[in-house]
């Protein structure tokens, strides 16, 4: 465990002197600055998936909440709600569809991969329903602050980024509810025998999904400074790329926060350099593929030798 | 794990040999950034050629960035925040978002790159708020290329036609004003009436799918406009497969090599032209321009064109 996880920042930093290496634009500060602002929204999406991941889980609808959240965020804002209102607001959206789904899989006792793929699409057509299609823009400077603010040097984004990591951390490691996580996703049966509400847990573990890509959301729209039903297409696979390159195993029952951000990392520093170094858009899906790959393979080899 | 290192580095070897990389030392050889929208799309493969004509010839070196998807506007973003660290001389983009992209556009602005906005308009309001200033916008204007095709079909069939149209992405400056143009010139004829209007999003799998289901609830449209021909080439398709090749006049936008094919080939009736090619050389020209200290005017207009079967 601690072997893997060391490996993959071996990964992140061979991938850095690589690029360090081949460009100077690489290692600069606002260059280190730009790709942690890049790498927010995913790795945020991507924490919500290591739960559900370490939990035996898969979750297909992230991508289509951070639409509906970050729309029902835009609707409030336009509609003249402070933002200490319209952000918890879309937060509460997001866990929504996430307890959905959570009810769908653990009372419902739908394949995890079904019920997410159904919230994938009724969120995302919701979205779409709610703005007709368009998107919904124009916010005021302080809610914008979440996208071009900086807490001394550190931007916004990343700020949030940290925050989330930091509680997410503490409560996978530190808290019942984290062990759970893990117990479920190691054996579900035993778990139950054991006298754990597992329904219950396993409810929570999809809410905690859904909130998280709707903390995206929030960074996304403050971005983009518009709210769009069709943003968020494919987040879904970045966020289970960023998880199983950290190492959380897809069957369940390990993984770390650490791991996942790291793999996050890999993922924008490698989009990044490639940006930098003008390779082809077409080149570089080729690249970001067998990386992909490439680090679960090495991942399961490790595996392999070390049963 | 050493072998992930190991992988990373091979990985990005093999991709370095490839890259163009600007040559540091040389500094009369100023670059030219082009962010399009994708390159998945003949227009804007079209649009590369033209540009890197262009630089070729004006000696410029010119780096080329796009996202996967054409809607993907945070992608774009980054790829303009990832080549301004290169130091771009000059940034030319379509952008995929009119309002979304001009977040990126103020970090151009605050690093003194000069724009270039290529094909698709900033929305004016949320350019002059974030006091972006585009030194040119080049393009075609849509709205006149949609008007055409509007006279076009009032001509062709004697001002009577059930008009289905095929809309773009809903939200979108290029396939908003095609439309607006489309409609202005056929409210004039009393007899042609828009029985459907719907997205198609500008994929050709969408053209195909909206317009078998816009047939299913319209048996009686026999006219259909797309505002671009990939969802135009969907719905000949989709004619096909109801039978009714040759019964639905089809007109698109954007004459692809494909369309022409189909104009000749008579599934499809007419195609607005529009010229990539030329925007992309007028593109780098602009930006050579710009370097030299040259003023530019605000719009710099690139032809339109209704193609025909000959």
């Amino acid at each position: 465990m601690k072997a893997r996880r060391f490996g993959t920042v071996i990964g992140l930093l061979a991938l850095c002197a690589v690029l360090w290496a081949l460009t100077p634009h690489f290692l600069t500060v606002s260059n280190l600055l730009n790709i942690a602002q890049q790498t927010s929204i995913n790795a945020i999406v991507a924490a919500g998936m290591t739960f559900v991941i370490v939990s035996g889980g898969i979750d297909l609808s992230v991508g289509s909440i951070v639409a509906l959240a970050g729309v029902a965020l835009g609707v409030m804002l336009q509609g003249g709600q402070s933002p200490f209102i319209a952000v918890p607001g879309a937060i509460a959206v997001g866990t929504g569809c996430g307890l959905l789904n959570g009810l769908l899989v653990s009372v419902g006792g739908l394949p995890p991969f079904i019920a997410t793929l159904g919230m994938m699409s009724v969120a995302r057509g919701t979205a779409l329903v709610f703005t007709e299609g368009r998107p919904v823009s124009g916010f005021d400077e302080g809610f914008r602050w979440l996208a071009t603010g900086t807490a001394g040097f550190v931007p916004a984004p990343v700020l949030v980024m940290l925050m989330v990591y930091a509680v997410a951390h503490l409560v996978l490691t530190r808290t019942t509810f984290g062990r759970y996580v893990y117990a479920i996703g190691g054996n579900e049966e035993a778990t139950r025998l054991s006298g754990v509400a597992v329904r219950f847990h396993k409810t929570a573990i999809y809410g905690v999904s859904g909130a998280l890509s709707a903390v995206a959301a929030i960074v996304l729209t403050a971005r983009l400074n518009s709210a769009q039903p069709i943003a968020g297409m494919m987040y879904e696979l970045d966020a289970i790329a960023a998880t199983v390159i950290g190492g959380t195993s897809l069957s369940g029952g390990s993984g770390s926060l650490v791991g996942t951000l790291v793999g996050a990392l890999i993922m924008g520093v490698l989009r990044n350099g490639l940006n930098l170094l003008g390779v082809s858009s077409f080149l570089q899906q080729i690249v970001i593929g067998g990386v992909i790959v490439g680090a679960v393979l090495v991942d399961t080899l490790l595996k392999r030798h070390r049963v | 794990m050493r072998h992930l290192a190991l992988l990373l580095v091979l990985a990005l070897a093999a991709v370095s040999g490839s890259c163009n990389r600007t040559p540091p030392a040389d500094n009369s050889k100023k670059t030219v950034a082009l962010v399009l929208k994708t390159l998945n799309h003949p227009f804007f493969v079209d649009m590369r050629r033209g540009a890197q004509e262009a630089a070729d010839r004006l000696g410029v070196t010119l780096q080329v960035q796009a996202a996967e998807r054409e809607i993907d506007v945070d992608k774009q973003m980054q790829i303009v925040e990832n080549m301004l660290q290169t130091g771009i001389d000059v940034l030319a983009i379509t952008p995929s978002g009119s309002r979304e992209i001009v977040s990126a556009l103020v970090k151009a602005s605050k690093a003194n790159v000069p724009i270039v906005i290529v094909d698709t308009r900033l929305d004016a309001k949320a350019a002059a708020a974030a006091g972006v200033k585009p030194q040119t916008f080049i393009g075609s204007d849509n709205y006149e290329g949609g008007k055409l095709a509007g006279e076009y079909v009032v001509s062709s069939t004697g001002g009577k036609a059930r008009v289905g149209i095929l809309e773009g992405i809903p939200g979108h400056e290029t396939g908003d004003s095609r439309l607006r143009g489309f409609r202005d010139a056929v409210a004039k004829a009393p007899g042609i009436t828009i029985v459907a209007s719907q997205p198609a999003n500008w994929e050709r799998d969408q053209g195909f799918n909206v317009f078998q289901n816009m047939l299913q609830a319209h048996r009686d449209i026999d006219t259909v406009f797309a505002a671009s021909d990939l969802m135009a080439l969907g719905a000949i398709e989709a004619i096909a497969a109801a039978g009714r090749t040759g019964k639905i006049r089809v007109v698109g936008f954007d004459a692809l090599d494909d369309a022409k094919k189909a104009v000749e080939a008579g599934t499809m009736a007419a195609t607005v032209a529009q010229f990539p090619y030329d925007m992309g050389k007028a593109a780098v020209e602009s930006a050579v321009k710009i370097l030299a200290g040259e003023k530019l005017p605000p719009d710099i207009m690139v032809k339109l064109e209704m193609v025909t079967k000959r």
